[in-house]
């Protein structure tokens, strides 16, 4: 059964957020109650920039983030237009920055083209991502942290890879160079969480196909997880040191009874080389610059001994940073660990094999993340899994460091390829034409659609039948402008519409919508001058535009104002601008060329 | 048949409405708040309560309870 809004307490509605069979409605649901009520420690705001659909994203960043004890506000932005959205996002005061474009969408099915294309166009289009994402990651690098998801596949490859595995990988290297000259950018590898997923229960076609929205509940749910992983859940946490038990945690058995020959770390038995393995995964930590404690119940001497005698240790007593090493308790032992460290308590994580010393942990200093080391060896690895993602899913380690400077110096090399030094230079390489045509009836059905479908960018959201589009091109006091948006890439087809109605020497901007494919690259400023010429070879003098606000069209809310046009108060409809023709000056678009049909 | 208190209750967890607020008469154009992210939204709820695929012509066009109901009703008949 699904319980109704509002009836979860605090303890039930996390409840639903941690079952992971939990369904859709009822974590809608939980996650709203959850928000209403709980004290949560910490909040933060995120933005998420995708080329596709992904509001349903929002609801599990929120579920992974209240997790952690994160209250998250999401914020969506538009239909890939990362450069807009980081304005808006800016303004809005958004601390974390979700990135994900969609590779399929590069150009419209590029999973099947990147296989046709000859390679001057696929350089072309690579040299365009680079510079796009060189762009909008500087436009970024304000954000506190930056996730940007990496490019994946929708469609299955073949056995042993096709030619669009191999694009996909070269464009996924060049995004990577990019984001390696960005200290805030965390990369997401989506191929993995669709592995994760499974890829067949990843992706939702229908809704790819109808509206952009490809990926299944299921995939957005671990993508959530991840964000909040590779945010450090969203920053409110920051694991500097590891701190481990010995017995039964460094090796199997207890060195007091055991002695150093009869503890288990042989690589060669079981279980023995679990913990060998244990071993060498906390020393591969420690070398990617995690703080190694120790914290056991046990004589010091002996467990130096051993961990610098044995032939099988893999840690070293010099790998050890803070050892408390006594027969005092460890809630104790563990506050003079951060202590002596100068960490805050909660950069600790506390392993251990005892419920015992780990529910005395969790109760008295619970800003400490404690695991406890299971009874059954073989399932030490995937708790050990899950330490290692906590310090490493979020970065920062050497090895991290030295990559970075590998990536810094490739994408030195390469800054001739694609270097834009702003936006309009950006948008001047893309040879945009715009091609504005009036009252073509061989689009009609495809205005129709448009005003259907707009939400984002459409000032007045009224929607037209083919017949309605129809009958207002033949009418002498309307107009319907259709504008057709090419780059050097091909076509993007009919993206923008206009109406405008004649009435008694006024220029009505009836409708102005645009497909969000193509916003953030001034279109919309293209038109007015063509407007505006037209209105006054048909005797008007006075421009008129209206603003009717949607739940949908907030970005266009100041667009009149923006235009220039004297806002003259609400009219019941909206909100009514306008301006003389005569002292119109439409907005100068020199990256675009436009051409009438 | 569909067990309706279930769909009710999907349906007010999705759209933020309370469950009273639902009834045969509920459609898109009643429910402010069942705009189109929502209706994704609970096509897929729907989907998942009901153990049921909804057919991509179906899913677009079920703008009220009764439609819901009834393609629901199709779907799980043995």
């Amino acid at each position: 059964m699904t319980p109704a809004p509002g009836v979860n307490s605090v303890a039930d509605g996390m409840g639903i957020l941690a079952d992971p069979a939990a369904s859709l409605a009822s974590l809608m649901g939980a996650v709203e109650d959850v928000e209403a009520h709980a004290v949560l420690p910490f909040a933060a705001h995120v933005g998420v920039s995708a080329g596709a659909s992904v509001d349903l994203l929002s609801l599990f960043l929120r579920r992974h983030a209240l997790q952690s004890g994160v209250r998250l506000r999401v914020t969506m932005g538009n239909f890939d237009d990362p450069l807009g959205d980081i304005a808006r996002f800016t303004e809005a005061g958004v601390d974390v920055l979700v990135l994900a474009p969609l590779f399929d969408t590069l150009e419209p099915a590029f999973e099947a083209r990147a296989g046709m294309m000859a390679e001057a166009d696929l350089a072309a289009r690579e040299a365009e991502m680079r510079g796009r994402w060189r762009l909008v990651l500087n436009a970024a690098s304000g954000f506190r942290q930056v996730v940007l998801c990496d490019f994946h596949r929708i469609t299955a490859s073949v056995p042993g890879g096709d030619r669009t595995d191999v694009v996909l990988d070269r464009f996924n290297q060049a995004l990577a160079q990019e984001a390696a000259a960005f200290a805030n950018v965390r990369r997401l590898d989506m191929s993995a969480i669709i592995a994760e997923v499974g890829r067949p229960s990843a992706f939702d076609l229908r809704f790819y196909l109808r509206s952009t929205a490809p990926y299944s509940p299921a995939l957005l749910n671990v993508l959530g997880r991840q964000v909040a992983a590779a945010s450090r859940a969203y920053g409110s946490r920051f694991h500097k040191a590891l701190v481990l038990d010995c017995d039964n945690t460094l090796w199997g058995g207890i060195l007091g009874e055991d002695l150093a020959e009869g503890v288990r770390i042989s690589p060669f038995d079981y279980p023995g080389n679990v913990f060998w393995r244990a071993q060498t995964e906390f020393v591969a930590l420690q070398r990617q610059g995690v703080l190694l404690c120790l914290c056991s119940k046990n004589d010091a001497d002996a467990v130096d001994a051993l961990l610098d005698t044995h032939p099988d240790m893999v840690l070293k007593s010099s790998d050890v940073i803070v050892k408390q090493v006594n027969w005092d308790d460890k809630v104790g032992n563990l506050r003079l660990i951060a202590h002596t460290l100068n960490i805050g308590l909660d950069s600790l994580v506390f392993v251990d094999d005892s419920a015992f010393e780990c529910e005395a942990v969790r109760s008295q200093i619970p800003e400490v993340t404690v695991f406890q080391v299971p009874s059954n060896p073989a399932e030490y690895l995937s708790v050990i899994a899950k330490i290692k993602d906590l310090f490493l899913a979020a970065g920062g380690g050497n090895d991290d460091v030295d990559k970075t400077q590998q990536y810094r110096q490739r994408a030195a090399a390469l800054e001739s390829v694609a270097a834009f030094g702003s936006h309009e230079d950006y948008l001047i390489s893309l040879d945009l034409t715009v091609t504005i045509s009036r009252d073509d009836p061989g689009r009609a059905a495809r205005i129709s659609q448009l005003s259907q479908k707009s939400n984002q960018f459409n000032l007045t959201t009224l929607r037209y039948t083919p017949e309605d589009i129809a009958r207002l091109m033949n009418d002498p006091a309307t107009t319907v402008y259709a504008l057709d948006v090419a780059d050097r890439f091909g076509p993007a087809g009919t993206t923008g519409v206009v109406v405008v109605r004649r009435d008694a020497q006024v220029a009505t901007i009836e409708s102005l919508l645009m497909s969000c494919r193509v916003l953030g690259r001034g279109i919309e400023q293209s038109l007015w001058a063509t407007i505006a010429e037209d209105a006054l070879a048909e005797g008007c003098v006075l421009l008129r535009g209206v603003y009717r606000p949607t739940p949908k069209n907030g970005q266009a809310a100041d667009f009149y104002d923006r235009l220039g046009l004297t806002p003259r108060g609400d009219a019941g409809s909206g909100q009514v601008y306008d301006t003389a023709l005569a002292a119109f000056i439409p907005p100068s678009t020199p990256w675009i060329k436009v051409l009438h049909d | 048949m569909i067990d309706e208190d279930a769909l009710k209750g999907v349906m007010a967890a999705v759209l933020r409405v309370p469950a009273t607020e639902i009834g045969p008469e509920a459609s898109t154009d009643t429910l402010p708040s069942w705009d189109s992210l929502r209706h994704m939204n609970l096509i897929l709820a729907l989907e998942q309560e009901f153990g049921v695929s909804i057919p991509d012509e179906d899913a677009a066009n079920l703008s009220s309870y009764a439609l819901i109901k009834l393609v629901l009703n199709e779907l799980t008949a043995d």
